[in-house]
């Protein structure tokens, strides 16, 4: 059995991807801060209550019928985009609030920490289980 | 990996903004730059201007610099008869800069590339942590 398998491995997982996903979409909001008519965008936090979250789980891609095709990215999030967040746009013609982005960046880093922390506790767990410690 | 992407991503603003800063240079090094003749033009002031440009490599769009714009605006007279670029009444054309604007549009510049700098530390702490799950 793959460590991923694990249910809280595989959930951790996906909140790492979630991080990572998001922290993309962060420094894209920060770098076309200046840009007029930009508007941010913000991923919904995943949920763990409803059925088994599909960590890594299998990305909608294009059949590749011909190998002339270009592959399309299969990198589009799986993720839900936060539609509902705050916005409003400087007389610059931005959208992008400086500071709230900053926030987001910290709290990010900080929960993606706690992830990570969660995530190698979990491992020291399954090594006292197998007498390594 | 996504996080490479994010510091790529916020280096292309850290560019912008860094270009935006060179033509902000010009303007103020070049506040009083008259014309050597009369009837010609003082230095005109430079307004750089921003493009999303979607990179796919990437999957999003970054930060590049556009074309420089030129100021349209009136220059600035300055009664200076003895002066070479004065004109018959004795008026002498200044470029249209205005150092004040000057500064604040440096500060703006100052500000968001401070804001690039802070996502790129914060991604670097993120892969950090990552790394340190090796460690654990």
């Amino acid at each position: 059995m793959p460590i991923s398998a694990i249910p809280i491995f595989s959930i951790l997982r996906t909140k790492m991807q979630w991080h990572q996903e998001r922290q993309k979409l962060l420094a894209e909001n920060v770098s076309n801060a200046d840009m007029p008519n930009f508007k941010p965008r913000d991923l919904a936090a995943p949920k763990f209550d409803g059925p088994t979250p599909s960590a890594g789980g299998a990305t909608l891609a294009l059949a590749r019928t011909s190998p002339g095709h270009i592959g399309a990215s299969a990198s589009a999030t799986q993720f839900q985009l936060d539609r509902n967040g705050r916005f409003e746009v400087r007389p610059a013609g931005s959208g992008v609030n400086l500071e709230d982005e900053m926030l987001k960046v910290a709290a990010n880093q900080m929960d993606y920490q706690a992830a990570t922390t969660l995530y190698a506790r979990s491992l020291g767990l399954i090594k006292t289980a197998i007498g390594k410690r | 990996m996504d996080f490479l992407k994010s510091i790529s991503i916020a280096a292309s603003g850290l560019r912008a903004q860094a270009g935006r800063m060179r033509v902000i240079a010009e303007n103020v090094a070049n506040a009083d730059s008259t014309a050597q003749r009369a009837g010609t033009d003082p230095y005109r002031r430079k307004i750089p201007t921003f493009r999303a440009e979607m990179d796919r490599a990437l999957d999003a769009k970054v930060v590049g610099m556009g074309r420089t714009r030129t100021d349209p605006s009136d220059f600035r007279m300055k009664y200076e008869p003895g002066h070479p670029a004065a004109d018959t009444n004795g008026y002498v054309k200044y470029p249209n800069v205005n150092s004040l604007v000057e500064m604040t549009d440096m500060r703006d510049a100052q500000r968001s590339y401070e804001a690039n700098l802070n996502v790129i530390g914060a991604t670097r702490r993120m892969i950090q942590r990552t790394l340190d799950i090796l460690r654990a």
